[in-house]
């Protein structure tokens, strides 16, 4: 209804000088009306004319006739067809649905009267700084409605309009006070542009648009850890970092020259996509997924474009082709990735990313480790007189979590270092108690002197070869190795490529932890193998979902009657450590330590001789052991998914009917036709796109960056469309204003901050958002801004804004995402593992809302309630409802009663003595400007009306004051509070509350 | 002071009104008379075995244990699950089938109730979709499409025919737990995609607060709330007087809706003034508070009530494996119920425009996955075909749709995509497909995307 009240005011005020003009006027008919059949896809549908074109719609259709000729509606056969009596004759089909107003037709027929003048589509066409100011633009379009601006606003509402565009939350008190006495509006917004909180705003937005979430998505929708890209975002913002290396960071960091730790993070937004993890998918059809949600989300977000539509099929009104939307996916195609994502936590590529304060321990570390690697004595004489006391058959073996050792040198066989034990196909030796108890995610070595064939050792739930758990075999004179969850649906399994003869051998794996087949080396005599990787889906912890997996390991057998060891096994270690290279090679080379002292050695022995006496200096051992102490604590950093380019680029084809399994010819990577070229210099890859959208003759990215700055401010966007530029989208309401905000911000070097000044520095931001009527009547939705905006807040500046109203808000920037306040079993009823949500304790419960663990399937309800995205897929339109649910959420839920009750003890503590200043206390708390004496009377009422009535009933009353964790303070009378909180409680609720005036 | 009365009404922009909150159907709409005005759909999550229920191939027996003939199969894709299979062992079921009714539908010993309301019931044999996964398949059946985004069946009626009741949400959603195998649900299975978040489905759940939040704190009466909504009211009122927004007069709407929402939900949920005989009929399951039972006669005093959208979902359909023993747990917790709302419906007068819809997100495979014994079999996900019914509200009744071939694997007669059974659902509704559209990212969006046909021979 408001938007029809809208069209009918927008077509009449368009036309108002009578003159038509194409891109307002004509396209929008003929793209939604006519482009269907008429459009860039017509050739494929067998259809000769098309409208999308000048070219095209004017040409000669045979016998000299033409669907449109300028000046000559009688001649136009356009003209002829949409006003066919007949419906068999009649376009478009009455068939198809489709209708043609009379307004539409009359518009048709006064734009061909006047000749019909053709314009290539506006946001094509790169942007014009006309001559102007924001007012100016403004102004010009109002006053052709006969419209003006409304007066300013109060500084009151200003200052929290201001305060919530720039940081989410409401004013202070002390904040309202002191602008109200100094008037320096201009004073605020630089206070406000330099806050910390203005990057958690502004990020919040971003997340949107990037669906960023803490869980994968689809069935499983397990935990992902991408939180360290979300603080990138915020970081970024309060950096003020130019808006256009924001951008090549995030599409190409990984690609820059000489990339640093951060612009290879930040690449982690196109990685934020839904990953499937399911056991029953064709990992291809999802790889392929993927790669169209990258290129959905970054046309939408940077160019507004719905390149989604070219993914089967010519787009019906765009000019891009199928063919260009696989150019384009041939760009972001050459990820090293998979299909199956992990069922737990990220997806390779993926990189450690340390937070600030552990890059600082770590650097500690590295000094400590360096400077007692200093202090380790030389100590030549020393090793020689230690050598001398050398015996026995002991070898050298590398230091450091040492988790298991089998020697064998009394197993009653000759051994290739001392003894070694026979295995006869019957014997298996138990390992260590509780040794090798490692997890998929977990790095550790296995190696073995071997002589002969079958198990070497193995960590099984049962004697099998196809049970859950880990295996090392020689088979065949090849080397095998397996981590299985699921055999073999879930495993890990490599072997060598070539086989090694009879004999004694050193074999060894030594594996990194990622859950990946090339993450499992294979050493024979101390040299790298090459190995297949019969299979690599492994992702499933041995304790699943909390499960247990205590199987101990077993020297020589585990894995089947049939695979047990036959032949001689000696000197068996293993590591909870992945060794490295050298060790490895020095373990190969091993002998008996005292057979080396004294004697002629190769380099590697030496090392062995030096490494094994350096054992026995303290400061050494100190050392080491702070070298497996920083590899355990780089295990604890967070990690984050990114780009990456695969070492080979993969080939792109074009997908017939965009189906995975239906490919077409190849492709090139490249862009649509219809836009500008790569700039000159840059690469035809992912990095060249990226420098290509912030290139100045791009046209899309600076508009559709401001329009979205817009849409923040003012609640709908100068294009209302903010991810659709494209001949669908709306018409902007002010395009010289969109253009002159666009080159201005891309000259300013692209600076958001300033971007956002200007705009709220005009008198346009400015205007009270008091409405008559007649704007009403005339313009519903304020498109015209003959005032200012009044919106209702986003999801997270309702929950901010009332924590931090009461003083709990814990600000905090950055960090895992936390778990506050939510009903209980809402994950339980629709999940299938054991991923429940454990509420957070203490300050996590208050954090601001971008900090709420965010799980797809499962969004917080109190965000979804308020109209937030649910993250699925990319949103980067705002989106506002006004629902019954709302209410509920804002009366009953406890996030809320606790805030309440944090308002109305400071309404009792700060707001004095008599009970009328502590209302006009709360509700500027609330509310930023003083209460009326209308609004206070009804305060008043409500105040003696919930006094009264916990006076009287005492255990309602501590019912009551039960919710939340947060303790009030003990000098406060439980009925005051009580009463108190009612109030704060039903200003919560005004509308004033959660609006932006 | 002005009561709650009072203000509603002096509010200028009263009229403006009925553009929020559940509201009025779309200008246009119905597109043409509607035989039905709502529906109810018994979702049985995870994928029912066709071939166990309702699709009986007599001449399995004689294969039993042989591999599925590559002439059957043709190369068709599997999932990961039974890709890596060496064979594929064709497993009869090992329930008794027999004929029920006038219409002489089969069905199994499994579903002892729906057999006595065969004659009730419209019975497709010849459904089949897309994907051959939980997740996408239930996303693709309740949206149209594989992919996240778009908006749910619930969301668009909502959307398209508006709410008949001022008291409850248009589109309810309701969750068992079932004791079979049972896979995720998600938010967006009945979230309403682009479509304002207003037409998103409520799920109304078990325990103290039906919906989110309903309740009011402990400690804080009902007639508290009230005086609560009075100050409010006012409050709200004197903002809408000074800016003459009128969203503020739909706040002040929303809030009185949300205030007798506290009564009618409970109201709604509270079975205690059902007689024993509901009970009886609906099964021992349905006194348990959050049974797919309770949810059967829930579902019936929503329908009563007027509510656009029920959407029952039932877990634990998933049976790759001991699929005997846990079908028949699940038809336990489910075949009464099913049936006695039917029954229920019918003996209210409320059939007539009610239309009731079983069924999941696809089939089940002949052959077993995982060892086939005498007792025992598997069966994995087989989007190829999978039988569904309907009842009430325009479905012809006694009528049987659609077969299949001897190994329940492909169709042979009257092929039939989830489209198709929307169209045909929303043709009943007075709601023509193709013309109940949603502008986004410049596309007319619809829940047929460009597919479905009305199946004029389910038409009553």
């Amino acid at each position: 209804m408001r938007t029809f009240i809208f069209f009918a005011l927008g077509v009449a005020a368009f036309a108002a000088d009578g003159k038509i003009q194409f891109n307002r006027d004509v396209r929008p008919i003929l793209s939604d009306k006519c482009f269907m059949c008429h459009g860039p896809d017509a050739k494929t549908k067998g259809i000769a004319l098309r409208l999308d074109s000048e070219e095209a719609a004017k040409r000669d259709l045979g016998r000299g006739r033409r669907a449109i000729v300028g000046g000559d509606v009688a001649a136009s056969v356009l003209m002829k067809r949409v006003t066919a009596p007949v419906p068999a004759m009649r376009m478009p089909p009455p068939a198809t649905g489709v209708q043609l107003t009379a307004a539409e037709v009359e518009t048709l027929k006064n734009w061909i009267g006047q000749g019909a003048e053709w314009e290539a589509h506006w946001s094509f066409i790169p942007p014009v700084k006309k001559p102007g100011t924001i007012d100016s633009f403004v102004r010009e379009r109002l006053a052709r409605e006969g419209l003006a601006m409304s007066g300013p606003a109060s500084r009151e509402a200003l200052i929290r309009r201001a305060t919530l565009d720039l940081t989410g939350v409401t004013p202070t008190v002390a904040e309202v006070d002191a602008f109200l006495k100094e008037g320096n509006y201009e004073k605020v917004l630089d206070r406000l542009l330099h806050s910390p909180r203005f990057g958690e705003r502004m990020a919040a937005r971003w997340l949107d648009a990037a669906r960023y979430a803490d869980t994968n998505g689809y069935q499983y929708d397990g935990e992902r850890v991408m939180w360290r890209w979300r603080d990138y975002v915020i970081e970024s913002f309060n950096k003020n970092k130019p808006f256009d290396k924001f951008v090549v960071e995030q599409i190409a960091g990984d690609m820059l020259p000489n990339a640093t730790f951060e612009q290879k993070m930040a690449t982690a937004f196109n990685r934020n996509h839904r990953g499937n993890t399911e056991d029953g998918i064709v990992a291809e059809e999802y790889a392929v997924e993927y790669v169209v949600d990258r290129i959905e989300t970054t046309s939408a977000v940077f160019m507004g474009l719905t390149m989604g539509c070219t993914r089967c099929h010519n787009h019906k009104y765009d000019p891009l082709t199928q063919k260009e939307f696989y150019q384009m996916f041939a760009y972001f195609n050459n990820v090293p990735e998979r299909g199956r994502a992990m069922k737990y936590g990220n997806s390779p590529p993926l990189m450690a990313a340390p937070t600030e304060t552990q890059q600082k321990k770590l650097a500690a570390m590295n000094a400590e480790i360096a400077r007692l690697d200093a202090k380790v004595p030389a100590d030549v004489a020393g090793q020689r007189a230690w050598e001398k006391t050398l015996a026995g058959a002991a070898a050298w073996a590398p230091f450091g979590e040492r988790d298991a050792a089998l020697p064998f040198d009394d197993g009653g066989a000759v051994g290739r270092i001392g003894g070694a034990k026979l295995f006869d196909g019957n014997t298996v030796v138990p390992g260590p108690a509780k040794s090798a108890q490692f997890d998929i995610e977990d790095r550790f070595t296995m190696a073995a002197w071997v002589n002969g064939s079958g198990t070497i050792a193995t960590r099984k739930s049962s004697d099998g070869y196809q049970s859950k758990g880990i295996g090392l075999f020689l088979e065949g004179g090849k080397v095998h190795f397996h981590i299985s969850s699921q055999w073999e649906s879930d495993a890990l399994k490599v072997e060598t490529e070539g086989t090694i003869g009879e004999g004694w051998h050193h074999v060894v794996v030594a594996y990194g932890g990622t859950r990946m087949a090339e993450d499992a080396r294979i050493y024979v005599d101390g040299v790298l193998q090459k190995t297949k990787f019969v299979s690599d889906t492994l992702y499933r912890p041995f304790v699943n979902a909390g499960g247990k997996f205590d199987a101990s390991l077993k020297v020589g057998g585990g894995a089947g009657k049939d695979k047990r060891f036959r032949g001689l096994l000696d000197d068996v270690r293993v590591y909870g450590r992945e060794l490295r290279a050298d060790e490895i090679a020095m373990m190969a080379a091993g002998r008996p330590l005292a057979e080396l002292a004294g004697k002629k050695r190769t380099e590697l022995e030496e090392k062995q001789l030096r490494l094994a006496y350096l054992e026995t200096s303290e400061v050494w051992r100190q050392a080491q052991q702070l070298r497996v102490e920083r590899e355990r604590f780089e295990r604890t950093f967070p990690s984050v998914m990114i780009m990456a380019e695969a070492p080979e680029r993969k080939k792109t084809h074009l997908l017939i009917r965009g189906a995975y399994d239906k490919p077409g010819d190849e492709v090139q990577p490249g862009l649509p036709a219809m836009l500008p070229p790569l700039p000159a210099g840059a690469p035809n890859n992912r990095l060249g796109f990226a420098q290509w959208l912030v290139d100045r003759r791009n046209p899309l990215l600076a508009r559709v960056t401001v329009n979205r700055f817009w849409q923040s401010l003012f609640g709908t966007g100068i294009v209302k469309t903010a991810e659709d530029f494209g001949q669908q989208g709306e018409w902007p309401s002010h395009p010289e204003l969109l253009d002159w905000m666009a080159v201005d911000f891309m000259e300013s070097g692209w600076d958001v901050k300033v971007l956002l000044k200007k705009i709220m520095l005009s008198d346009t931001y400015r205007q009270s958002s008091k409405t008559t009527p007649v704007l009403l009547a005339k313009d519903p939705d304020n498109r015209l801004l003959a005032r200012g905006p009044r919106i209702r807040m986003s999801a997270e500046m309702v929950r901010d804004s009332a924590l931090f109203e009461a003083g709990l808000l814990q600000e905090q920037l950055g960090g895992p995402s936390v778990k506050p306040y939510q009903p209980d079993g809402l994950w339980k009823e629709v999940i299938m593992q054991d991923f429940d949500y454990v509420q957070a304790k203490g300050t996590d419960l208050y954090r601001r809302s971008l900090y709420t663990f965010w799980k797809r399937t499962a969004a917080p309800p109190m965000m979804m309630n308020f109209d937030a995205s649910q993250r699925e897929a990319c949103m980067v339109r705002e989106n506002r409802t006004n629902t019954p649910l709302q209410a509920l959420n804002l009366m009953n839920d406890v996030t809320f009663l606790e805030a309440a009750r944090f308002i109305g003890q400071r309404m009792i503590l700060e707001g004095g003595a008599d009970r009328d200043a502590r209302l006009r206390h709360g509700f500027r708390i609330v509310m930023g400007r003083g209460a009326s004496e209308k609004e206070l009377g009804v305060l008043r009422g409500s105040l003696a009306y919930h006094l009264d009535h916990f006076a009287s009933h005492a255990s309602e009353r501590e019912e009551y004051l039960s919710y939340g964790d947060t303790a009030a303070a003990k000098n406060v009378d439980r009925t005051e509070l009580a009463g108190y909180a009612a109030v704060a409680s039903l200003l919560l609720n005004t509308d004033e509350a959660i609006t932006k005036e | 002071m002005m009561t709650r009365r009072g203000f509603m009404h002096t509010a200028a922009l009263g009229s403006l009104l009925a553009q929020d909150g559940y509201g009025a159907p779309l200008a246009g709409l119905p597109h043409h008379a509607a035989k039905a005005k709502r529906v109810i759909m018994l979702f049985q999550h995870g994928g029912p075995s066709q071939l166990d229920l309702f699709d009986w191939k007599p001449n399995l027996a004689k294969v039993r244990g042989q591999d599925l003939p590559d002439s059957v199969r043709q190369g068709q894709r599997l999932t990961g699950m039974t890709a890596y299979q060496a064979t594929f062992p064709t497993a009869p079921t090992v329930f008794k089938f027999a004929q029920h009714g006038k219409s002489g539908a089969w069905m199994s010993e499994l579903l002892p109730h729906t057999a006595k309301i065969a004659d009730q019931l419209t019975i497709m044999k010849s459904l089949h979709t897309e994907a051959i996964n939980h997740d996408p398949a239930v996303t693709f059946f309740q949206t149209g499409f594989q992919l996240a985004g778009r908006p749910s069946i619930g969301s668009w009626l909502s959307y398209g025919l508006g709410s008949e009741n001022q008291d409850l949400p248009s589109f309810v959603v309701l969750i068992s737990q079932g004791r079979g195998n049972s896979q995720a649900l998600a938010d967006r299975m009945w979230g309403s995609g682009f479509l304002p978040t207003k037409f998103q489905g409520v799920k109304f759940r078990s325990g103290k607060d039906p919906v989110l939040y309903l309740s009011n704190p402990d400690g804080y009466t009902a007639g508290a709330r009230r005086r609560f909504l009075d100050d409010l009211g006012q409050l709200n009122q004197m903002r809408l007087e000074e800016y003459q927004d009128p969203e503020i007069a739909t706040r002040i709407s929303q809030y009185e809706m949300a205030y007798r929402m506290q009564t009618s939900v409970p109201e709604l949920a509270d079975m205690s003034k059902e007689p024993e005989k509901t009970f009886e009929m609906y099964g021992p399951d349905s006194r348990k508070p959050g049974s797919y039972a309770a949810n059967c006669i829930l579902a019936r005093r929503l329908a009563e009530r007027g509510v656009r959208f029920i959407q029952l979902y039932h877990r634990g359909w998933d049976q790759h494996g001991t699929l005997p023993k846990q079908i028949k747990w699940q038809c336990e917790d489910t075949d009464q119920a099913s049936a006695a709302l039917i029954t229920d419906l019918k003996q209210r007068g409320l059939l007539d425009d009610t239309i009731v819809i079983w069924g999941g997100e696809f089939g089940r495979t002949v052959y077993s996955q995982g060892e086939l014994t005498e007792t025992n079999y598997g069966r994995d996900h087989h989007p190829r075909c999978f039988t569904m019914w309907a009842a009430g509200g325009g479905f012809k009744s006694g009528y049987t749709h659609g077969e299949t071939d001897d190994f329940s694997y492909n169709i042979v007669k009257d092929p039939m995509e989830v489209h198709d059974l929307n169209a045909t659902m929303m043709h009943l509704l007075g709601v023509d497909h193709s013309r109940l559209t949603f502008k986004f990212q410049g596309r007319h969006y619809r829940l047929t995307d460009v597919h479905g046909k009305v199946v004029p021979e389910l038409l009553a």
